[in-house]
């Protein structure tokens, strides 16, 4: 899904878990997340905690949005 | 008797060389140059028409050229086509690709070509079109005839098809499953692979490992202070009700729902249907797999400009490539017309 | 360590005033058996039903699958399960062959079930069309997840194992027709010809997908989503040590009979000592977040490293996400110079155009497939059905719907059925038996 929407021109970030596979069906921009069941806020920490998270890699894949890339690149995290 | 039509270019057609590649499309009534031989190796159908089409005007023009083609073949009654052989011409391979996959596409009949394996026409259409290997050059002609009128007697007469390999067609990453009591089991075939491999001897793994295939990179957002971003995701996040019942695996249906007035996703509100995973978390909030709210923030922080009215969702366990992209295909012009200028999405 | 299974092979099943075998023939009775069942208040309604290679019998919603067995020291099957905590994989055990106990929802199935055919073209899709199937077929007071798409299903898997070690009580004191020996000397102690021989170990994925306790694959009672990889013998894996869950689609899922029987093991002892020294098990699980499946790969390298494995058979309970970890441990595994071969289905597509791992690498290089999880197949109505067949639309099982523009519900009012391959039970049999393979068309 991702490469049909970045073939008619839209820049898109990959959030998800399993780099390897987002890798592999060839998405171009990739942000990981922290699990499958709950990518962005892990519900046995705080609510804040997970505010926290959430907040922080979803701004990496707006910036990620904004960046030029030569390759497929993974985006780092700070937590 | 079955009837065929055959597409071949200018050069085959006798019409010229490179001077004739701009030649436009034509159809002719009975049989020209290799349909000659098409006609005589088929058993089961005889070849009544022959298209004919420059290489060039194919390459520069393939959108006109379909059309007309298509067009010539309205009214005609045929019950399968075939295209080239192309040997290694690479203009020629492309163009017997582009057409046979169009009458596929229009008139659901079985389709047939042949080119060498280093033509470039090969991997890209050997998904949706059959096709034989073949010789280099036109020396192979009748070789090369035989072998896609032979498939095509096969198929005319309703005959079961074996594999790819049995076939002799070019391998196709399409890949089903085959009860035969004759093989051995998983366990010994598993063990007898190893002490191969251990050994050093030469053994077939039952899956190829395919090679992938990437998208030209899209340019980035200018602006995000001013673009407007929109989420979509495969972790199947819907309204509690499942109003467009999205299935929860093996999914061919997709949803876009109205966020505009919401500053986060309630529990309750919406859910997970996805059955691939664990459920807790996503149901009791949504936002950790479409992460609403964080978006909400950076939308009234000024990070972006806006946020689109709609995310868009479906389910991605066990789904298929082919319906993965037309979902995303169909969300494209919903993208467009939002004027969304950058897409996150998010899966499990 | 020494397991002796001693094997009884049943010629039939019926119904009668005692529980006995005698002559190849088990008679069950079948009010003892269902009280002995029901002495767990969840299950609030019991039947068994029997049903035979070759009858025109459609089984579903299969939730599990057990061979009826029992230790001749009286100890659990299932230490940690169905009884206190003993090591399992030494002594003797009983079990009777031909035959199995299956959990069958009486109107409820979820998502790990599925369904058998004893007969015509769906009896080749699983193994269990060859055996003599004790049915328990029941409902449960299990409000909770009575309309959920997963179900832990505890009642009706403890219910059949139950009942499996009941009826497998009946040969405790009887002489075995075949006695099946499983010996694997300590590794550093065997004899230098075995030792001169590629040393192998058998890598096992079994699945641990959920968060919450109750759905995943069992060690000694201990839920796998909550183990490192560990080492275990191969005898323990025969022996009732390891257990089936209800989370996965029913044609990855390994049931319980699967894991006793298990033929890889089985074909691994063959050779040992001859073309192979077996080491023994490495038991992986599949956990769901990337680094618990990077972890895991790091365990199963070292371990195979650190015993001086030459070569691995890698097996994965599963498809989607946890071919990540079929691959993470086979790249691991050839890291470390194991030289390995994969077992495992694929999932194609209904178009079988879809790559067949969702991660691929180079170095998978020896994989031996089991089949397509999606290929869609087409079944004619059986005269009796053992369950319900509407749960296999109504209830979510992974290979059936209720509706589809296109297909319509999977199952039709004259009782055929179309469905996905996914819930053919147990049916890509990646623990051994599969005589289905993968081929381009």
């Amino acid at each position: 899904m991702v490469k049909e929407i970045e073939k008619a021109g839209f820049p898109i970030v990959q959030m998800a878990n399993l780099v390897p596979v987002a890798k592999t069906v060839g998405a171009n921009k990739i942000v990981p997340t922290i699990s499958i069941p709950y990518p962005l806020g892990d519900p046995n920490t705080s609510k804040e905690e997970q505010w926290k998270l959430r907040y922080h890699r979803v701004g990496v894949a707006l910036d990620a949005l904004a960046t030029d890339i030569e390759d497929q690149t993974v985006f780092e995290v700070k937590f | 008797m079955k009837k065929a039509i055959l597409y071949i270019n200018q050069f085959f057609a006798g019409i010229g060389g490179e001077e004739k590649a701009d030649h436009a499309p034509e159809i002719r009534e009975g049989l020209v140059g290799p349909s000659l031989a098409l006609d005589a190796a088929l058993k089961n159908a005889e070849v009544t028409h022959t298209v004919i089409c420059g290489d060039n005007f194919m390459g520069s023009n393939q959108d006109e050229a379909v059309e007309r083609i298509l067009a010539f073949l309205e009214d005609k009654e045929f019950d399968i086509f075939f295209a080239g052989p192309s040997f290694q011409a690479g203009r020629y391979g492309n163009a017997c690709g582009v057409i046979c996959k169009a009458v596929k596409e229009k008139f659901g009949v079985p389709v047939i070509s042949s080119m060498h394996v280093e033509n470039p026409g090969v991997n890209m259409f050997k998904k949706e079109v059959v096709i034989f290997p073949g010789g280099r050059s036109a020396a192979a002609m009748r070789k090369d005839t035989k072998k896609m009128a032979a498939y095509g007697d096969k198929v005319l007469a309703g005959e079961k098809i074996g594999t790819a390999e049995e076939e002799g067609f070019y391998v196709r990453g399409i890949r089903h499953q085959v009860i035969d009591f004759t093989m051995e089991p998983a366990a010994v075939r598993g063990v007898k692979m190893l002490l191969k491999k251990l050994a050093g001897e030469e053994y077939v793994t039952e899956l190829p490992i395919p090679k992938s295939d990437r998208v030209e990179i899209a340019a980035p957002v200018k602006d995000l202070a001013t673009a407007k971003i929109a989420i979509v995701t495969t972790g199947g996040i819907v309204p509690v009700a499942n109003p467009d019942r999205i299935q929860s695996a093996s999914a061919t249906r997709w949803g876009m729902y109205d966020v505009s007035e919401m500053a986060r996703l309630e529990g309750g509100v919406y859910k997970t249907i996805h059955a691939g995973y664990d459920p807790a978390a996503a149901d009791a909030d949504p936002n950790i797999c479409v992460p609403l709210d964080a978006l909400r923030a950076y939308e009234t922080e000024g990070k972006i400009g806006s946020l689109d009215t709609h995310f868009y969702t479906t389910v991605g366990t066990g789904t298929t490539e082919a319906e993965a992209s037309r979902m995303a295909e169909e969300m494209v012009p919903f993208l467009k017309e939002h004027g969304v200028d950058g897409v996150i999405m998010t899966s499990t | 360590m020494k397991l002796e299974l001693g094997n009884f092979y049943v010629k039939d099943v019926k119904f009668g005033d005692t529980t006995a075998y005698v002559n190849g023939i088990l008679t069950i009775n079948k009010e003892e058996a269902l009280a002995y069942v029901m002495e767990d208040e969840h299950i609030t309604e019991a039947d068994i039903v029997i049903a035979r290679p070759g009858e025109n019998k459609r089984i579903v919603p299969v939730k599990e699958a057990i061979e009826p067995r029992c230790r001749v020291n009286g100890n659990p099957v299932f230490p940690g399960v169905t009884g206190g905590i003993a090591p399992a994989g030494s002594g003797r055990t009983h079990a009777l062959k031909n035959t199995s106990v299956l959990a069958v929802g009486k109107h409820w199935g979820s998502f790990g079930d599925g369904m058998i055919d004893m007969s015509g073209e769906g009896a080749d899709l699983t193994h269990f069309s060859k055996l003599i199937n004790i049915c328990l077929v029941a409902n449960t007071d299990e409000e909770f997840e009575r309309h959920e798409q997963q179900k832990k299903n505890k009642a009706l898997r403890w219910g059949a194992m139950r009942l499996s070690e009941y009826v497998g009580n009946a040969v405790k004191e009887m002489e075995p027709e075949e006695i099946e020996e499983f010996e694997l000397g300590p590794i550093i102690k065997r004899d230098q010809k075995i030792k001169d021989l590629p040393a192998v170990v058998y890598v096992m994925q079994p699945q641990s997908q959920m968060e919450e306790s109750g759905y995943n694959d069992l060690v000694y009672g201990w839920d796998a989503n909550r183990m490192l990889p560990t080492f275990m013998n191969p005898n323990e894996i025969l022996d009732g040590a390891l257990i089936s869950g209800s989370f996965m689609p029913c044609s990855s899922k390994w049931s319980t009979y699967d894991m006793q029987n298990c033929p890889t093991i089985k074909e691994l002892y063959k050779a040992h000592g001859e073309t192979i020294n077996f080491l023994g098990v490495i038991m992986s699980n599949l956990n769901v977040a990337m680094k618990q499946k990077e972890r895991a790969a790091v365990f199963v390298a070292q371990m195979a490293k650190s015993l001086g494995a030459d070569g691995a058979i890698l097996a994965e309970e599963g498809y989607g996400n946890p071919d990540a970890d079929f691959i993470a441990c086979f790249d691991a595994l050839e890291d470390v110079g194991v030289k390995t071969v994969g077992i495992t289905n694929e999932c194609t597509g209904r178009d079988g155009q879809s790559q067949p791992l969702v991660v691929l690498s180079e170095k998978a290089n020896a994989i031996v497939s089991c089949g397509n999880v999606s290929q869609l197949i087409k079944l004619p109505p059986m005269e009796e059905v053992i369950g319900e067949l509407a749960a296999l639309g109504r209830d979510g099982l992974s290979g059936g719907w209720e509706g589809d523009e296109k297909l319509g519900p999977s199952v039709r009012e004259d009782g055929s059925v179309i469905l996905e391959n996914n819930s053919m039970f147990c049916g890509d049999q990646v623990l051994g038996w599969s005589q289905k393979t993968m081929r381009e068309f």
